[in-house]
């Protein structure tokens, strides 16, 4: 029998942008589990669809992609059906985009079974409901009438995984499948995903830009970079001795737990603390007219010069907490003080918002979002610092080269538009946004979650250097545990808008008194060989 | 992704209880209804005031030039209630559209509702015809660009945009010469007998009033379409080995209707609208024929309920698109649809 797929120097021309893919060599042999590794743009998604014969228009092909034996690059249309159909499935990255939002999940599930398979209606639900209940979901009957905005987005990529299972692939490609998702969740689909895989006897081809996910699942792994392959071998080789310098600054950059690293907090001294918390709350009520609390009774201080990490999964509270210490939100009840100095508690006037802002400002998770289009970077900043320093226009607009130029952007790209830059730039220029009006508090919410991990590196280096040489005091929102071992010295971990456990984060990492808490600490990934180890 | 965050926990969390999305729909519907006869109140305001501001005494027009005498202006004033304070004659005429009794026409001497139920037949099988022929080509144009990138798509582009810029009267006299004149395939006058013989009188008309509204929803069809088309989840279905036809109908054309929906229920005030430049070129007695007379003889009363029934099509249409929507999108009925 022929090789499950074999890629052998595939290239991949795209008019305008040249070669998206050169020379990619890989193999996946039946029942086994490959990575392929690599950050955005390196071509990992091409590649796998690639093996479905699913090509960007106008694109140009060379060498060969296998399936089977079947090359996906000359196959005439109703092969490439065939293939689709029989041979091998997909789970895409965001099943909230990937299925149909105006069909109903039975719809999605079933209409492989009644278009080609030739089921009637009620075999097809038959074999669907059996399918759901076989990847962990419960009241399988009531999804099937659903639609997907109804379900949560685990539930969701369970959803797309039995969609895939459906037709038993011998091939399973899956693409950042667990990236739109939370730790635990995570967790949950990682433990399905290699459950069936091994239960089938699947060949599976996992896409990610997480080392750790990779190695949890994977034994052979490929690096991508630039679309070309830097780097294969065992999971455990690559990971632990890796040759190439990319595969090594990559393995560095990835973030890990190290307790022994954990900043210390500033010495007691009975200041006034920067920022005092008392029983806050917030409630938000829903389209259907229920009551959501967002944030229930949260209570906690934190001195100058301090660094707080919140953690927290989507829906914890943990952004609305952020926001509401920018006063983007207003609290329902309880009490925020900054320097001692309490906040009336409704939306502020434009002057007590710009008194603010002098003292306490927010960098977002999205530099794709967060900044203007329109106004180049070394404008935005320099804006920043009229507004809040007073200072003239060539003042200004000096100053904020300096920071910028302090923040890693160059004189050269002062005048460029956000678009004009990469992720990793917009991210600090939005950091030199805010630390142009000299605050003393910075929050971060999820500053880095949408950033590959070499950039997030950077990032977090750039942000623990200006929190030594400003004294910057930091509230970090992540969902990443191993981001805050690194920079916080203080831990707060939100479920359901309750704070269920806070204090040192060194303390919290190595011996949680929470459920919660060690079950996000247990949900990262761990690697193949650790989890043998244990 | 604050916005998802937030989202995410608004998931009920005892799904599968069929209360929550129905009863919301039946909100939103109650809510449109609302709006529709609130926003028809408003209409009917500025529709009957509107006359108070147009130079020209009706009942002066109504003697046609002789010079009256005082005595026989005041009788034919007060005849048709003109003397009375405008609010009470507000009352009085949006209290009789209540009755069915849309006033007496100055011209024709009879009661409007009867001028009008002799040209509302010809005006609406005109626009019916015509909407048929925008859907019909409009969307066919429109799937055909967007499923063939390149030089189709282009020509197809280019055809109905070149199509669109043609004024309905130059349409209208184009098509009469090449297939009225020339070919004598269509007639070029009238509006024929009922049937078939007035489909055939129409078919000329409907494709003048039309021809701009067809390049409109072509683009809008092949727009919506392309957005459709880059969606994840159309590769998803075509990763699952669907056929391409099952991809288009079922995931393509099926999400990107809403758009097209949205369109098509302003297209139907604009065919009323222009019906009366198409209706005139070609000797149909319709209203919107009726309307241009009226308004040049001063016939408020007709003119007042011509316009109160385009306002009245635009409104529903557009409420009737909107109650569609959410049965078109479940999302929009859960208030949480996000690009």
């Amino acid at each position: 029998m022929s090789k499950l797929l074999e890629i052998e120097q595939f290239t991949l021309h795209y008019p305008g942008r040249g070669a998206l893919l050169s020379d990619v060599s890989l193999h996946v042999d039946d029942g086994e589990a490959v990575a392929l590794v690599g950050e955005s743009g390196s071509g990992k998604s091409l590649t796998t669809r690639a093996a479905l014969g699913l090509f960007p228009e106008f694109s140009r092909l060379s060498g060969s992609v296998k399936v089977r034996g079947l090359d996906t690059t000359s196959a005439p249309a109703a092969k490439l059906l065939e293939l689709r159909r029989n041979h091998a499935s997909m789970i895409f990255q965001d099943p909230r985009a990937g299925i149909n939002p105006v069909r109903t999940v039975g719809d999605f599930l079933t209409e492989t079974l009644v278009r080609w398979r030739g089921l009637s209606r009620e075999e097809a639900y038959a074999r669907a409901v059996t399918q759901l209940d076989q990847v962990g979901l419960r009241r399988t009957k009531d999804l099937m009438r659903q639609y997907p905005h109804q379900l949560s987005g685990g539930m969701l990529q369970r959803v797309m995984i039995a969609g895939a299972l459906l037709d038993s692939p011998e091939l399973l490609l899956c693409d950042e499948p667990t990236t739109a998702l939370d730790v635990t969740t995570q967790a949950g689909i990682v433990e399905l995903l290699r459950e069936q895989q091994q239960a089938r006897g699947m060949g599976m081809l996992f896409i990610t830009h997480d080392l750790n996910l990779a190695a949890s699942l994977c034994d052979r792994v490929y690096v991508l970079r630039k679309g070309e392959v830097v780097e294969h071998g065992g999971a455990r080789e690559v990971f632990m001795s890796p040759r190439a310098d990319y595969t090594r600054q990559l393995v560095g950059a990835t973030p890990r737990i190290e307790i022994d690293k954990v900043p210390a907090a500033p010495a007691a001294d009975g200041t006034v603390p920067l920022l005092a918390v008392k029983s806050l709350c917030k409630r938000y009520e829903l389209p259907s007219g229920e009551e959501l609390t967002a944030l229930n009774d949260a209570t906690f201080s934190l001195a100058p010069g301090g660094s707080l990490g919140v953690v927290g999964e989507s829906g914890s509270g943990k952004s609305t907490l952020a926001r509401m210490i920018v006063a983007l939100e207003t609290a329902d009840e309880g009490e925020l003080a900054i320097n001692g100095r309490v906040r009336a508690p409704r939306p502020l006037r434009a002057a007590e918002r710009k008194q603010l802002a002098k003292d306490v400002q927010i960098v977002f998770q999205d530099p794709y979002l967060s900044l203007d289009p329109r106004i180049v970077v070394g404008k935005a900043v320099a804006d920043v610092f009229r507004l809040h320093q007073g200072k003239g226009r060539a003042e200004a607009v000096k100053s904020a080269g300096e920071l910028l130029d302090r923040v890693g952007i160059g004189p050269e790209r002062f005048d460029a538009k956000p678009r004009a830059l990469s992720g990793g730039q917009r991210q600090r220029v939005a950091i030199a946004k805010a630390l142009a009006a000299r605050p003393k508090l910075l929050v971060l919410d999820e500053a880095t979650s949408a950033l590959d991990v070499s950039v997030q590196a950077q990032v977090l280096e750039l942000v623990e250097e200006l929190r030594e040489q400003l004294g910057l005091t930091l509230l970090f929102v992540t969902h990443d545990l191993a981001v805050v071992s690194r920079l916080c010295a203080e831990l707060l971990v939100l479920q359901h808008g309750r704070i269920v456990e806070q204090g040192s984060t060194s303390k919290i990492l190595s011996a949680p008194t929470n459920d919660y808490t060690r079950t996000l600490i247990d949900s990262r990934p761990r690697a193949l060989w650790e989890e043998q180890l244990a | 992704m604050a916005v998802t965050e937030l989202a995410a926990p608004s998931v009920p969390p005892t799904p599968g209880t069929k209360k929550g999305p129905a009863a919301s729909l039946m909100v939103l519907a109650l809510r449109k209804v609302g709006t529709l006869l609130i926003t028809l109140f408003f209409a009917s305001l500025i529709v009957f005031f509107s006359r108070f501001v147009l130079p020209g005494d009706p009942a002066r027009f109504l003697l046609r030039g002789r010079s009256p005498k005082p005595e026989a202006l005041v009788e034919i004033t007060k005849q048709f209630g003109l003397d009375r304070p405008p609010i009470e004659q507000y009352l009085t005429w949006v209290g009789g559209i209540l009755h069915g009794d849309w006033g007496r026409s100055l011209t024709y001497r009879q009661s409007v509702s009867d001028v009008l139920l002799n040209r509302l037949p010809v005006t609406l099988e005109l626009a019916v015809l015509a909407a048929v022929f925008i859907t019909v080509l409009g969307l066919v144009a429109g799937i055909l660009a967007s499923l063939n990138k390149g030089g189709w798509d282009r020509f197809i582009l280019i055809t109905v945009t070149a199509a669109g810029a043609i004024p309905p009267f130059v349409a209208a006299i184009a098509l009469t010469a090449l297939f009225a004149v020339q070919l004598g395939w269509f007639p070029s006058f009238g509006s024929g007998d009922e049937g078939l013989g007035r489909l055939w009188h129409l078919t000329l008309p409907a494709l003048a009033l039309g021809l701009t509204f067809i390049a409109f929803m072509a683009r809008v069809t092949r727009s919506s379409m392309n957005e459709q088309l880059s969606r994840e989840h159309v590769e998803v279905a075509t990763s699952r080995g669907l056929k391409r036809s099952s991809v288009v109908f079922r995931h393509v054309l099926r999400n990107a209707l809403g758009p097209i929906l949205t369109v098509s229920g302003v297209l139907i005030a604009g065919l009323l609208v222009s019906s009366a430049i198409v209706e005139q070129t070609f000797g149909l007695a319709g209203i919107g024929q009726l309307l241009v007379q009226s308004i040049d003889r001063l016939d408020f009363a007709v003119v007042q309920a011509i316009v109160m029934i385009v306002v009245t099509a635009f409104v529903l249409a557009n409420t009737i698109v909107d109650l569609i929507q959410p049965l078109i999108d479940p999302r929009i009925a859960a208030g949480t649809e996000s690009r």
